[in-house]
Parts: C-alpha cells; structure tokens; sequence
C-alpha cells in the first residue's frame, strides 16, 4: 500500500509510543492559547463582579445567569440581536443575488479586469468610505434605515462572495453547460438550472463567510447604525463607555455576539476553512 | 439529457417578463447575446456607487480645505492637505506605528502559523477538532475580542499581570505603557489570525506534489532536512499570498485598537487609520483626514506591489 | 442527481422580490400620524431620569417622543456628521456648551432661543448669570443649561481616619496625603484622576489654573507658561508615583470603577460622578465617601465650575414648535427638581434652596458647591471652535508628564502643543488679533 508522504514522514520514523503521546502533548500545548481566551469569556459571563475581578483567579465558582438577565432585561440585547440578524441576512442574500451571475460571468467570459476592480473593494480602507456614504445616504433620505446599513456592508460581502464563487465556477468543468447548449438551452437557463444546483458548496461558503463578515463589522456600524438600528458589536462597545464598567455584563455581551458565530462555524466548518483559504492555495 | 429537454420546455424566466411585448424570442435573444455585460451589470453598478463613488470624493476632498472648524466652505486648496501631513509629526508617528504593528503581528504570525502547520501536519484523531479551535479566534466578533482583552490586560485584576507573576516576571502595564501598547495590540491580533496562516498552509500543503517527497525520502532525507529543502521552497507561493492578505487586513487594523485604546496612551497606538479616524469624526477635518486616507491606502497598495515585485525578482 | 438540488427559477425570483420589499418596508417603516420628536441625548444621569418622565409628557402633549442616547463623544460625532450631511432629522438635543458650543454655533445648527426666553412658566431668572453666559455667543441664547459640575476632591473617610489624616487643603498637602496612603503591595493606590490623552485636560485644568496657568490668553495658547509647566509636572509627578497602573488609559469611567472597588483613596473629578460611588449597589465604599473643595495650589484654589450639559434646538428641525415645548418641559422647574432628587446638581438656583432637596444633598456636596461658586472658573478646557484636537494636544503633554513622573523636558514639549493649539485657534479666525 502506498503511503502518502506526509504520513510517511512521521508516523514510520516516529512508530514509539511515548514519542506520540509527546506529539500530542504538543498539539494540545498549541491549542490552549487559542481556546483558553474563549473559555475564560464564556466563564467570566456567568460570574460575578467581585469573582471577576478576583487575584488570584477564580477557576471553580457557582455559576450564576444574572449577568445575562441584566444584559436582555435592561440593556434591550434582543432588539440588538435581531437588528445584527437582519443586516446579516439581507447584506448576505443581495449580495448573493447580485454576486452569483457577477462571479459566474467574470470565470467564463475571463473578465480579469472587473475581477480585479472588485477587488480593490478589498484593499481600500473602510473608513475612507465613510463620509462620503454618508452624504451620499443623506441626499436619498437613507440615513436612518437599515438599507444604508445593509449597503455599507454589502461592500465587504460582494467582493467575497464574487472572490469565492469565480474560485468555484473555474473549478467547474464546462462541458456541463455546453452539453446543455447544445441541447438548446439558454445561457441564463444553464446557470440557473445547471450550474446553481451543483454550486451548493460554494454558495454554502459564500454564504457562511459572508453572513460573519456582517455579523462582526464595527466600523460601517460605528458610523451609520443609529439609536434604531443599533447593530451588536455597537451596543456591547457602547455598553462599555457607559457609566461604571460592569466586566460581568460586557462578557455576558461578548458571549450573546460571539454564540451565534461559534455555531455556524461548527456547522459549517469545511466550508469556513475554505473561504478563509480560497486564493491563497493554487490547486 | 432528458432532464435538460424538460427544463427547456419550461417558460425561461425572461420570456415571462417579455410576453406581453410579444416578442419574447428576440428581447430574449438579446438578453442572451450580451449576458456576459448584463450579469456582472448589478454588480458593477453598486461597486461604483458605494466605492468608486467614495474613492473619487475622497480625492476630491483632499484637496480641498473642508472642515467644520472654519464654518465649513469648500475651498479648492491643491497639495496644501498633503503639504500639510508631511510638516505634522503625528502623521509619521501614525504611519510607524502602522508599520510596526503590521510587521510584528504578520512576521510573527508567517512564522508560527508555519510552524504549526508543519506540526499538524498528518492524520490523527480529533484533526477536525483542533481546525475548529483554530478557527475560532478568527470568526468571534472583533469587537468581543477587544473588550475581553482589554480585561486580561487590566494592570490591577487581569490575567496577563497574573500569569507574569506566575512565571515569576515583573508586572507589565501593558496598554497602559507607550512601550508596551503596540505589541499588546499586535499580540491579539496574533491570536486571532496566526491561525488563518495555519490554514491556508495545511490546505496548501494538501495540493504539493508527492514526487518531490519521496524522492527526497529514497535519497534517505530526514524529516528536518525535507522541510528545509523541499517543503517549504514548494510552499513558498502559498506563504506569500497568505502574507500579503495578512499584510492588507493588519495595515487596516481599526477594530481592536479603537475599543480598546482608542490610539492611546497619549498617540503610543494611534495607526494610521485611527488617525484619519480621528481627524475626521473627531475633528472634523475632513479635507486633511482624506489626505490621510490617501495615504493609507497608498501605503496598502505599496506594500502589495512591493510584495508582487519581490516574487517577480527573486522567482518566489 | 441535478434534479434534486435544483433551485427553481421561481424560487429564485420570488427570493429576489421579497428580500426587496422587505428592505422597502424596512426603510419605509410605518407612517407617523401624530407628532414624533427625535430627541438624541448623552449618556447622563440627565437622561436616566427624564427618560421615565417622558410618558408624562406625552400623555400632556399627544406628542410621542424617541429618545436616542449616545457616549458623549459618539453623540457630538452623530451630531456634526448628521447636522454636516444637512438631512438631519434630530429637534432636540443635548449637547456641550464648552465641547461643542462654539463648533455648532458657527455653523448655525442651534437655534437662537433668545425670543422665547421670556415665555410665561421658564422662569429665565432662575438661572445664575454666569450659568447664562456660558450658553450664549454673541448675546445669543443657543441652549438652555441643565446641570453644573464642579472640581471636586473625593476621599476616603475611613482611610483618612485610621492614618491620622486631615482633608488636605493645598496641593502640597494633598501629594503628602497620597504618598502616605499609597501602598500598592496590597492593591492600594493614593490619588487617581483622569490621564487618558484627551479625557484628562479638563480634569488638569483646576491643577492648572491653581498653579496660575491658563489655556489661552489674548488669543494665544499659554499652556508653555512656566505656571503651566510646573502644573503639568505636579499632575504628572502625582499620577505616575501615587497612582495607579495604567492611569494614561484612564478616563471617568475607569477611574470610578477603581475608587467604587475601594482601591484608591483619593479622587479628583467632577462633582456629578459623586452618584456612581455613594450608591451601595455599585461602590464598596458607598458610606465612607468624603467630598472637600479642591486644594490650593501657588496661585490659590482655583477650581472650575461649569455647564457641562445643556438642551437645544435643532435649527435643522422642521418641527420646530413642538421641540420648543419639549425643551420647555424638559428644562423645567419641576423636572429640574425630580433631577435634583436624584443626585444631579442641577444648573437652576430654585433647586437648591428647596429644603426639601437640601435635606436629601450628600453631606458635604452642597458645602463644596457654596465654597467653590465664588472662587471658580467658568470653564475647564480651552475656549476655542477646534476643542476635540487641542485637548488631544494638551492631553498629550499629560501623558509624557505622567509616564515620566514630570522628568520629560514638559517646557518643550509644552511649547510644541502650544503651537499646534495657535494654528487651530487661527484657523477658526481665534487667533490674536
């Protein structure tokens, strides 16, 4: 049976069995620094101010959930999170609409240099977008709604999602369509019944990624969110400026934004990594 | 095949729209024959309104004296805003801590991430858990992030005095000191995406091409000696670009810093882009804080090129 | 196998409309039929007790009233950005007479309130004359005060006790008694006030002008003097040995946390912040908290009193009748005196001779006040339209000055901020004349 190199390297030269359980004493000894930061949020939450701020630290207490009831009760977290949620479906969904035939024209017909304006969207910092949106949304009477919002944040969406789908429709053997044209069927009916049906994964990527990106954005927010439309990360920054500073409640915050994140990665884990990783890996 | 057929059969979503015109044969076609301007058309609208729209303006007002201070005419003032920037010692102080921060937290960030991929390496058991505890710190909310550092940083209660005394060092004051601010600031920032690196390096060490290494292997190479000399040479391109991405996102940094120092103590972290920041929504000097915008994206699109000419140089 | 995934065309298409009409409907939101006033206001104990009252007001009225509040310097950020784009919708707002003031009054987004200062029930007069003045430019009234501060020194009574203490009086005094009650070993810091860069200027400026410095003077900036050096060195010298760690990140909130957890003893600070340390549910040392008038420097105590907070108009507002009479209400005698039982020092004369409220006062408060009123100064950062960029420069000198303990060469750095605060005063047509 042929081995496969990377396998070869270490588990043939390294067959002893203490010299495993030392490799994965450093896989874990790599893992904690990442998972620990969480984990102590998570724990912070539920604890109490004085335990919080308790030196030494205080690793085993009595959990206690008052620190999320201040957070929904006096702190209207729920409107904030459903606002979050909107801003990330609807900034997803249009950007999927306008994105997907972007993306499926710019692989087929090689237009590099749209692809490259877009991404320029990418390099381009976000703050200088700012002001300028602002007038902008002003003069249509926007400034107040959740369309400037979804908009501003349409701008990190689209790139990505355009990026992430022209990786995915090369991947794609064009026989497929072509097959299906010369059965006389439109271009716009093969990207739609053809091409779409077996993108899921890339759509799934797309999606999940893009869906973060809105779910995290402080700076568009920072400046176009009002009292209104107050999206998460605003409200857990404002949250912190405010009056005394109560670490209970801040961690309880961190942990309603940072949730619902976890989760979608843990569901959708394959397709995260591929998103964070598409060109950078030439296949 | 015959799938396809009964599709065809079915009225095309543009023929509905034409029927009433009752020529939905040839608007149809039309449609058809310039689809390749028609499906990238919606996108390429809103990315000149929402960016190059921006871009413009930003130009524009960088050259103008706009701002509230002086009851807000708009006066055409050419090079005057970057005349300006360059006589002001907070803009070069803003422009190396931008350069510091970025190269700290990528340099690190290349070589750890590196290094932990060429750990990870192989197949084992609860692989798929540990990519998912790397790619946590990568998609928690930035904002989140910040304040919960902010709190192990805390000089009195936080955790970051708590393990120094542990490991029997001196208390540090962290974002507290001019000193310290930056790699505090770039620490974070290397736990958050030391692990993208990581990532991208596994997935490009998937798609290398078994020869080279068993060759190595027949010619009785060690493991060290194959990643010297084979492994790493092949990953090259791959370590570049996740460079250069890096490099863009760590030259915008605003997240972390502005939750949690806002530029300070004093400007010891005001980057560049929390100084444009600042002029604008802070002083509302518009004209200059483009001026600065210009600037920073100058220095983004520098550094790429820069990095685009070093591949072509040396071959990477 | 394609068959199965299929997304159907109308699928597609009716995704497409929905997502539509619901950012329409979003945007559109629902007809208002009567009256809505847009009323955005800070993060104050002010806003605390009006939001409560505001049903009141709109059962009285038929009006309905939004209330958005903002961090302070968020607020005034909405506020210019919104006022700049000139599609604002906001009528009444609170705002900074000394942060903003003069910003907002040159570009005409206040409007001028002199004509209905005599409407009958405002009782203009009940306003202290400098109260008055430090509302009005030009002889123009641009908004109505609501509260005044004033430097305050907070201590530890306990502390104070048990080391054999007396409230010090002079600034030699109070450094002593820092040094004696700093003890950092058991997590015990002796004075804290304000460092972080720009937060920290109004705080030095009673330390400033009790030094016998000052921030501007015949339109030139004079923070170089060699009074101002000597001030930013005591400031700095005090916080970097007797404060605590990271007190250049340091602004009210901060600050306040510390001195609530009962780790430091000495606070100086503007008065209002007295509530969040004498309420039992937010301060270990709610009942030891002493209040004294801040101490003397070489040129006398000087410390400020000011109107931090006021409510105004905006002259961008259509509807401009009904914001009038929200602000009429809002600033009125009797919202004035809910405010004042609830801990405010409100700006209104009536407030404080009521016995009613004078029997509620925190023991001490009302005494610094009295003491305080005639020797103050009317205002605790520099006087100028470009106030957000001076105070960073200021604030920066205070910086320096504390990290190094006032070792850094303060004369020049206070010579290169005083520069910077010249150029802005002259752009804004500030400058000598």
């Amino acid at each position: 049976m042929k081995k496969r190199w990377d396998q070869v390297g270490w588990n043939e030269v390294k067959r002893i069995k203490w010299k495993e359980i030392g490799w994965y004493l450093l896989v874990i000894m790599i893992t904690i620094p990442f998972i620990f930061p969480l984990i102590w949020i998570i724990a912070a939450a539920f604890k109490t101010q004085a335990q919080i701020v308790a030196s030494p630290p205080i690793w085993i207490f009595k959990p206690t959930l008052n620190n999320f009831k201040s957070v929904f009760m006096e702190q209207d977290f729920a409107r904030f999170l459903w606002n979050s949620s909107v801003v990330a479906v609807a900034s997803t969904v249009l950007s999927l609409l306008l994105g997907l035939p972007a993306a499926y024209s710019i692989s087929r017909y090689k237009q590099q240099t749209l692809g490259v304006f877009i991404l320029v969207a990418r390099l381009m910092p976000g703050i200088s977008f700012l002001m300028p949106w602002y007038i902008l949304f002003s003069k249509i009477r926007m400034v107040d709604t959740f369309s400037a919002l979804i908009a501003s944040h349409m701008l990190v969406a689209l790139p990505l999602i355009v990026w992430i789908m022209i990786n995915y429709f090369d991947g794609l053997p064009r026989e497929l369509e072509e097959s299906a044209r010369v059965d006389g069927c439109s271009i716009q009916t093969a990207f739609l019944r053809i091409l779409l049906p077996i993108s899921g994964p890339g759509i799934i990527t797309a999606t999940t990624l893009s869906f973060l990106f809105s779910w995290n954005n402080f700076m568009f927010s920072l400046v176009l969110s009002t009292h209104r439309t107050k999206t998460l990360p605003i409200a857990i920054y404002n949250f912190v400026s405010y009056a005394e500073v109560s670490w209970g409640n801040v961690m309880a915050a961190a942990v309603v934004i940072i949730t619902p994140a976890i989760i979608l990665t843990m569901i959708f884990q394959r397709y995260v990594i591929k998103g964070l990783t598409v060109g950078a890996v030439k296949g | 095949m015959k799938e396809v057929r009964l599709i065809k059969a079915a009225p095309a979503f543009t023929e509905v729209i034409t029927l009433s015109a009752k020529k939905p044969f040839r608007v149809n076609q039309l449609i058809e024959k310039n689809i390749k301007w028609l499906f990238p058309l919606p996108t390429g609208l809103f990315i000149f309104l929402m960016m190059i729209f921006p871009v413009l303006y930003t130009f524009y007002v960088s050259l103008t004296d706009w701002d509230m201070i002086s009851g807000g005419r708009i006066s055409f003032i050419g090079l005057d805003n970057y005349v300006n920037l360059l006589k002001e010692p907070r803009f070069f102080n803003s422009i190396k801590l931008t350069l510091y921060f970025t190269i700290m937290a990528v340099g690190i960030e290349v070589v750890l991430g590196v290094a932990i991929a060429l750990i990870l390496n192989r197949d084992f058991r609860g692989k798929n858990l540990v990519k998912l505890i790397l790619l946590l710190p990568m998609v928690a909310t930035p904002v989140a992030i910040g304040l919960a550092w902010t709190l192990f940083y805390e000089p009195t209660i936080g955790l970051g005095n708590y393990a120094l005394k542990l490991l029997g060092l001196p208390a540090s004051q962290w974002l507290g000191s001019s000193k310290m601010v930056i790699p505090s600031l770039a620490l974070v920032d290397i736990w958050e995406w030391t692990p993208m690196i990581t990532l991208i390096v596994l997935a490009g060490l998937a798609s290398l091409p078994q020869e080279a290494f068993e060759a190595a292997l027949v010619d009785g190479a060690t493991p060290l000696q194959i990643i010297r000399d084979v492994t790493l040479p092949l990953l090259r391109p791959t370590i570049l670009i996740a460079l250069v991405l890096r490099c863009i996102d760590a030259l915008k940094t605003f997240d972390i810093i502005y939750v949690m120092t806002t530029g300070g103590p004093g400007f010891a972290s005001e980057t560049l882009n929390i100084y444009a920041y600042n002029l604008s929504f802070n002083y509302f000097r518009f004209g200059a804080a483009s001026a600065a915008l210009v600037a920073l994206f100058t220095l983004v699109l520098a550094c790429n090129l820069l990095v685009l000419w070093m591949r072509k140089t040396y071959e990477l | 196998m394609i068959s199965k995934k299929r997304l159907s065309r109308g699928m597609f298409l009716t995704i497409f409309i929905l997502s539509l009409m619901a950012i329409i409907a979003i945007s559109i939101g629902a007809a208002p039929k009567q009256v809505t006033l847009r009323f955005v206001a800070a993060n104050h104990p002010y806003t605390d007790v009006i939001k409560p009252l505001i049903p009141e007001f709109e059962k009285k009225t038929g009006m309905k009233v939004n209330v958005e509040n903002y961090e302070e310097n968020q607020l005034t950020q909405k506020l210019t950005v919104e006022f700049t784009s000139r599609a604002s919708t906001v009528d009444v707002f609170m705002t900074r007479p000394l942060q903003e003031g003069r910003l907002f009054y040159k570009n005409g987004w206040y409007h001028k309130l002199n004509q209905y200062l005599p409407a009958a029930g405002w009782d203009w007069a009940d306003y202290p004359k400098s109260i008055v003045e430090a509302v009005t430019l030009n002889r123009e009234v641009y908004a109505i005060p609501i509260v005044t501060e004033w430097k305050t020194l907070f201590y530890r009574k306990d502390l104070f006790a048990a080391a054999n203490l007396k409230v010090p009086t002079t600034l030699e005094e109070l450094e002593a008694a820092a040094k004696k009650l700093h003890n950092p070993e058991k997590d015990m810091y002796g004075i804290v006030s304000r460092g972080q860069r720009g937060a920290a200027v109004t705080q030095f400026s009673s330390y400033l002008y009790s030094f016998g410095g000052d921030f501007i003077k015949d339109g030139k900036c004079v923070i170089d003097s060699p009074e101002a050096v000597e001030a930013f060195k005591y400031y700095g010298r005090l916080l970097h040995d007797y404060g605590p760690p990271g007190v250049t990140n340091m602004s009210w909130p901060q600050a306040q946390a510390l001195f609530a957890s009962g780790k430091v003893a000495m606070w100086t600070d503007a008065s209002v912040l007295i509530a969040g340390i004498i309420d039992p549910g937010k301060s270990v040392v709610a009942d030891q908290v002493g209040v004294a008038i801040f101490p003397a420097g070489p040129a006398g105590a000087r410390p400020f009193q000011v109107v931090p907070w006021s409510v105004a108009v905006a002259a961008q507002s259509r509807q401009k009748d009904a914001a009038l009479e929200f602000l009429k209400w809002a600033t009125s005698k009797q919202v004035a005196k809910t405010a004042q039982l609830n801990g405010l020092t409100m700006a209104r004369t009536s407030v404080w001779n009521d016995p009613e409220i004078v029997k509620q006062l925190y023991p001490g408060l009302a005494e610094s006040a009295n003491l305080t009123g005639p020797i103050a100064v009317p205002y605790d950062r520099p006087l100028m339209t470009a106030v957000g960029e001076a105070r960073d420069a200021i604030g920066e000198v205070i910086v320096k000055a504390i990290e190094t303990g006032g070792q850094a060469d303060i004369a020049s750095l206070a010579k290169i901020a005083a520069g910077k605060v010249d150029v802005l005063l002259v752009r804004a047509g500030e400058g000598p004349n």
